[in-house]
């Protein structure tokens, strides 16, 4: 399985003690070079630079086509009243999905939004770090009996915190605690 | 479900999401802030919307980021 990876995703992901799960549930991570030019700080660069090295995350170059589609997806986010705008380089990560099947990974609302607004980016997978790492969990590339404990261990590292519905939703699913 | 079903689910959601932010949030600190800084965090507490905050703010996205986590203000998402 593939994914694309943008900002918000990757600089909160970097911060977690068990970032690298990441790569037992994606064989590549694309990083568009938009992306890519958004990471500045050491830690997340580093950690960028390094699973690139081995492999595991891959430099994704956008084509002109593609940027094309990814500033008309910008302008459209922009014309439906109480759709969040997204930029482009977030629009950049939905076009790669909806063209290549890619797995979105994201943590801005804006996508979340335009893929279950829009039509056309409708049939786009878009997960949160909440999906990725239900589906570590559920795969078995983190093993623990208690899958809350690894949904708080992220919240504290990264001080992102999980909407406790969807939360409470996927640990129902996991069969652990809500 | 209509899109205006749909826009009303993302509208509840964020109200979630906006009050978790404002309880969350350490106040003492934004108000410490320049005022820049605190207009920034004030308006990303208000809206959630990172890009425009970080505009505001004057920083670079994960420079923003890095503020918020200081400001004790979550990401929701």
């Amino acid at each position: 399985m593939f994914a694309v990876a943008d900002t918000c995703f990757l600089i909160d992901w970097a911060r977690w003690r068990r970032r690298d799960a990441l790569f037992g549930v994606f064989r590549t991570v694309f990083v568009p070079e938009s992306v890519l030019g958004e990471v500045r700080s050491e830690a997340t660069l580093s950690w960028v630079v390094e699973s690139m090295a081995q492999g595991r995350l891959s430099l994704f170059t956008e084509t002109p086509d593609l940027i094309e589609e990814a500033r008309s997806l910008v302008e459209r986010t922009r014309l439906v009243p109480g759709l969040r705008g997204v930029d482009l380089p977030e629009a950049v990560c939905l076009v790669a999905g909806r063209r290549w099947r890619y797995v979105v990974l994201t943590e801005n609302r804006g996508v979340l939004m335009a893929a279950d607004i829009l039509e056309e980016y409708r049939g786009v997978r878009v997960w949160r770090a909440l999906e990725v790492i239900a589906a570590a969990l559920r795969s078995g590339v983190i093993a623990s009996s208690r899958p809350a404990e690894v949904f708080a261990e992220y919240e504290e590292d990264t001080k992102h915190f999980f909407p406790r519905r969807d939360l409470e939703a996927v640990l129902h699913e996991l069969g652990g605690e809500a | 479900m209509s899109l205006e079903e749909r826009l009303r689910k993302w509208l509840e959601l964020e109200r979630e999401a906006r009050e978790v932010r404002r309880r969350m949030a350490d106040w003492d600190f934004i108000r410490r802030q320049p005022p820049r800084l605190r207009a920034a965090l004030v308006y990303y507490v208000e809206t959630g919307d990172i890009r425009t905050s970080a505009k505001l703010s004057g920083l670079e996205l994960e420079d923003f980021r890095e503020l918020l986590r200081r400001a004790n203000v979550p990401v929701v998402v």
